[in-house]
């Protein structure tokens, strides 16, 4: 043990053991004194002489114990532990200034250590896979465009897994999708992740119970499948006997063959019920066009992502050549699984987290304002301590020993705000990820702590510097101390108070911009009209005997019956009383390209894209999307007919530039396969956005359900299976909205017992929902200014009072000497309105160059859009005035004679 | 900790040397330790014997010596110390530099 470490392990041990060690001591000094009495008594004195002797010749018992004691306890620690106490008793005596420092630094904390739980959990917090830092994510990539990235085909996927060296080993994985599921217990949407079998192997996690997947058990019409915790509680009622239970999932028959712990859900933390086995060497992916499922791969040990770069890529290569048709122009693209999900969200979360730092750094101003008034009228205290023998190092340490206690307060309370600040960023936000995991852990109790104690620094230093400075004849001379109260100390305020306002000018502008984007994002013109539409997705089963997968497994057959399921429905909702109008709309957009006949045909790789919407007649009225030239689809387009389309204006500007698109007809072709019938423009409807922040309108075409082909490949045949119900009710939605739900739910089952309804919600809602990050950055940020805002009004009003009564002599005086009211008024005002505008011209030029980071996040404002910065800055001056009317109003009530008299 | 002047600090080494040089011989209690820098000394060296223990006490916190409890020859329980490894080290140091000390000073003394 090195010394250091016996002394301070001894130490403690006394500390601990105090009375044994007392006990010892006098144990220790006794036997001495007894044996010294005894040899002197051999010597010949007497008893009492002997004694006496040898105390004598011991010296000062007490005093020596005294010094022994002393050299084991800490007494650097003690002396600290007095301070504390004094320091308490101090504070105590003041609880507004006590109340205010602390519930200030308390704001500006938990706000840091809530933005702070957000960053760990998504940005810092390992994932909790075996060494989550060796998983990497490989994308193809498009060689011109180094910067694209996207889901690999999954023939690609199995080529990767099969050549790689520096991987042990590549699964593919779907995110969280929404499949049909049918069994014992009803219809329900389940939500699936589809994976390679070797997934749970590469992500280092065991089932709770059961097996996961062997090679291959991706069947036609039948397959394993592993649960998660979560779906067998729910539908087995945790019954241990689950393995072998069967239910079908997207019509092929399922067998539970294992179930995953809790702590092993989706990547995102949301719901999750079950894994669905791919093959990825099945025929049905040969043609390297099934782009939706991710590539996860597991680095060798020893291997680094730079290694896996230049192999992937070279394996990218080899396969283009292979499959020039498919692979032409396609790389390869690594990236830390971890980046690959969360990358994105530092760039919200950074901007909060310097905001809510913005926050801290007005509350500790705040309070080293407070904290400097208050050492200046304790300046007489300290001069008479420094002149009794007190030490300045001692007077400093005692004032940071304050602040460290405030510092402390205001942390303790933080960390209770931040349970509040977590509960209320759950509330605001929508969709947010791993919002359900965000908790206070260790490392946002530290990172509590180290925020507190930097603010105790940040608060405490300039006050102990000013009290170490304090010169002890002008401070207890009394009478000056009117007039001199440091002139120092003065700007010091200054500056804290400029400071202050610079602060919130920033905050409020980055409020006001984001504010000002929430405004205009919830006011796009969407080009419908979405109050009083409710929605309801639906999916036929992608099995028997809605679709059949013919020989070859890659062409999927859908049955007409599914075209005359949703033709019963939608007569039926029709037929619910209330409802004004329905339609549907497929919610995949399964774009494609097209050719235009009559014009020469343009090279494979240069044909118009667009995208496709499958839609019933009624679609375009129940959502009162309003016709530009032409017909809407009607009745009349039926199966037997000659196929129809409708296009969109931005499709017919940008397609049909300087012709009329009417009458003109054209060939869809999308999942790679040609439509069977060229359609028809028949008509041009208005541009839609789906999407509130969408930047531009794009080219959309629309065709009824009615007129579609029966056979689609892969997995594209959900653009007829999957549709979205949208009801129009005459009568509102608010109260009559339950009623409603429930009517279309009943008239589902009636047609299909075992066909679930999910995505219920109102166009409203589904809208807020695609701006929800924007809406989620906006509130806080107002709520973190808000914050800002007032506490920069208490700085402002703590810096007037702290001046008027500094000069209530003066006042005094002038009153005396006739000065009229406006004029002590002008005096105080003159001052509160240089403080402010310094403040407001440096806030502006900080946030001018601050407000560049979050242009990304804004919609229709530029960073420095002028208004927002005026706004803003005439704001800000005025409350910063209204703070200083309460304190010179003060001012021009001083009687003189009061004034005088206060010596 | 530290004692408030120059001439103390340089008396309290020397007392530390003469405690550390003495449990060289074997391991003592505090009384045998002020008995034999006594007797060894002549009693020229009669330190007052309480300013013993404030001394050993700040041996043991730096490590120089370890402390025991046992029991006496006349069956007392008394406070047995012993010379660490460090201490050796540090008494080696110490007794060089005093020899470096004396003799200069000698030197300058016989001249």
């Amino acid at each position: 043990m090195s010394a250091w470490r016996t002394n301070v392990w001894l130490r403690l041990r006394a500390l601990m053991h105090r009375r044994a060690f007392d006990r010892d001591l006098e144990d220790e000094i006794g036997f001495h004194l007894a044996m010294r009495e005894r040899t002197q008594q051999k010597l010949g004195l007497t008893p009492d002489d002997a004694r006496h002797a040898a105390r004598r010749q011991f010296g000062n018992v007490a005093l020596l114990k005294e010094d022994t004691r002393e050299m084991w306890t800490f007494v650097m620690l003690e002396t600290l532990w007095q301070d504390a106490c004094f320091a308490a008793r101090t504070l105590r005596k003041s609880p507004a200034f006590l109340a205010v420092v602390v519930l200030s630094l308390a704001l500006g904390i938990g706000a840091n250590s809530t933005i702070f739980s957000v960053l760990n959990t998504v940005l810092y917090r390992p994932l909790p896979y075996r060494q989550p830092d060796r998983l990497e994510v490989v994308w193809e990539t498009e060689l011109s465009r180094p910067n694209s990235q996207e889901s690999p085909a999954i023939a690609d996927g199995a080529d990767w897994r099969k050549q790689t060296h520096v991987f042990e080993d590549i699964a593919l994985t779907s995110f969280t999708e929404v499949t049909p599921m049918a069994g014992d217990g009803g219809g329900e949407q389940a939500r699936a992740q589809y994976v390679t079998p070797n997934f749970f192997h590469l992500m280092g996690v065991s089932p709770m119970f059961g097996r996961v997947f062997t090679a291959s058990e991706a069947q036609d019409l039948s397959q394993t499948v592993v649960v998660s915790d979560a779906f067998w509680k729910r539908r087995f009622n945790r019954d241990p006997k689950v393995l072998g239970k069967t239910f079908k999932v997207s019509g092929v028959v399922s067998t539970v063959v294992g179930v995953m712990p809790p702590t092993f859900g989706s990547f995102y933390g949301g719901p999750l019920d079950m894994w669905v086995p791919i093959d990825a060497d099945s025929a049905r992916y040969s043609e390297r066009k099934d782009h939706w499922l991710i590539a996860i791969g597991r680095l060798r040990p020893g291997a680094t992502q730079s290694q896996a770069q230049i192999e992937m890529g070279a394996i990218a290569h080899r396969l283009e050549q292979a499959w020039p048709a498919t692979n032409k122009g396609v790389g390869a693209k690594v990236q830390p699984f971890h980046d690959a999900l969360y990358g994105g969200m530092g760039r919200n979360l950074y901007p909060l987290m310097g905001a809510v730092v913005c926050v801290l750094l007005i509350a500790c101003v705040n309070a080293a304002n407070l904290l400097q008034a208050r050492t200046e009228t304790r300046r007489t205290e300290f001069a008479v301590r420094a002149s009794l023998g007190a030490g300045r190092r001692r007077l400093m340490r005692q004032l940071l020993v304050e602040s460290g206690l405030l510092g402390l307060a205001g942390g303790a309370l933080g960390i209770g705000l931040t349970f509040a600040g977590i509960r209320l960023f759950r509330a605001i936000a929508i969709d947010f990820p791993e919002a359900e995991r965000l908790s206070v852990d260790i490392r946002v109790l530290l990172f509590t702590l180290a925020a507190s104690l930097a603010t105790a620094i940040l608060v405490g230093s300039a006050p102990a510097f000013q009290a170490a400075r304090a010169d002890l004849n002008l401070a207890l001379r009394a009478g000056e101390r009117r007039t001199t109260a440091g002139v120092a100390g003065r700007r010091t305020r200054h500056i804290l108070a400029i400071s202050e306002i610079a602060l919130a000018m920033v905050l409020l502008v980055g409020a006001g911009l984001t504010l000002d984007s929430l405004f205009r994002l919830q006011h796009v013109d969407t080009g419908f009209d979405p109050a009083n539409v409710m929605n309801f997705d639906l999916s036929v089963p992608e099995g028997a005997p809605y679709v059949e997968r013919l020989a070859g497994g890659d062409i999927e057959r859908v049955s007409p019956l599914v075209a005359a399921f949703y033709r019963r429905l939608l007569d039926k909702v029709s037929a619910i009383p209330g409802v004004e109008s329905v339609g549907t709309i497929s919610p995949f957009d399964f774009g494609g390209s097209f050719s235009v006949l009559g014009r020469p045909a343009p090279p494979a790789d240069k044909m118009p894209s667009t995208s496709y919407r499958v839609i019933s007649p009624a679609f375009f009225r129940t959502l009162r999307i309003p016709l530009k030239t032409g017909r809407y689809l009607n009745g009349s387009d039926l199966p037997g007919a000659p196929w129809t389309a409708v296009v969109d204006e931005s499709f017919a500007r940008r397609f049909f530039p300087n012709e009329d698109p009417i009458g003109k007809r054209m060939r869809l072709r999308y999942s790679d396969m040609d439509e069977k019938q060229p359609r028809q423009i028949v008509g041009v409807v208005g541009d839609v956005k789906w999407y509130l922040a969408d930047k531009g309108p794009t080219p959309v075409v629309y065709a009824s359900y009615l007129q579609q082909g029966s056979d689609f490949r892969g997995g594209n045949s959900m653009t007829i299976l999957a549709q979205t119900l949208v009801v129009r009710s005459a009568s509102g939605l608010g109260p009559h909205a339950a009623g409603l739900v429930a009517a279309v739910k009943k008239a589902v089952a009636e047609l299909e017992p075992d066909q679930p309804v999910f995505g219920i919600e109102t166009m409203e809602q589904a809208l807020a929902r695609t701006i929800g990050d924007s809406r989620l950055f906006a509130r806080l940020l107002e709520i973190f200014a808000l914050i800002a805002l007032l506490l920069a009004a208490i700085g402002i009003y703590g810096s007037m009072s702290y001046f008027v009564t500094e000069r209530t002599h003066e006042i005094g005086i002038r009153v005396a000497l006739g000065a009229q009211r406006g004029s002590i008024l002008g005096l105080v005002a003159r001052l509160g309105l240089k403080l402010s505008l310094t403040g407001v011209a440096i806030g502006a030029t900080l946030a001018l160059g601050l407000t560049r980071v979050i242009a990304q996040l804004l919609f229709g404002v530029t960073p420095t859009d002028p208004v927002t910065f005026a706004a803003v800055g005439l704001g800000l001056l005025s409350i910063a005035l209204l703070a200083c009317y309460i304190p010179a109003r003060r001012a021009t009530r001083v009687d003189p004679m009061v004034a005088l008299r206060h010596e | 900790m530290k004692d408030k002047t120059n001439s103390g600090e340089l008396l309290r080494d020397t007392l530390d040397m003469l405690v550390l040089k003495t449990l060289t011989r074997s391991v003592m209690h505090g009384y045998a330790i002020a008995e034999f820098i006594e007797e060894a000394t002549d009693d020229v060296l009669r330190v007052e014997e309480g300013a013993l223990y404030p001394a050993l006490h700040r041996l043991e916190l730096r490590g120089l010596v370890a402390a025991e409890w046992g029991v006496s020859d006349n069956n007392r329980r008394a406070r047995y110390y012993r010379l660490t490894a460090a201490g050796r080290k540090h008494l080696s140091a110490e007794s060089a530099h005093w020899n470096r000390m004396t003799a200069a000073v000698a030197r300058i003394m016989e001249a």
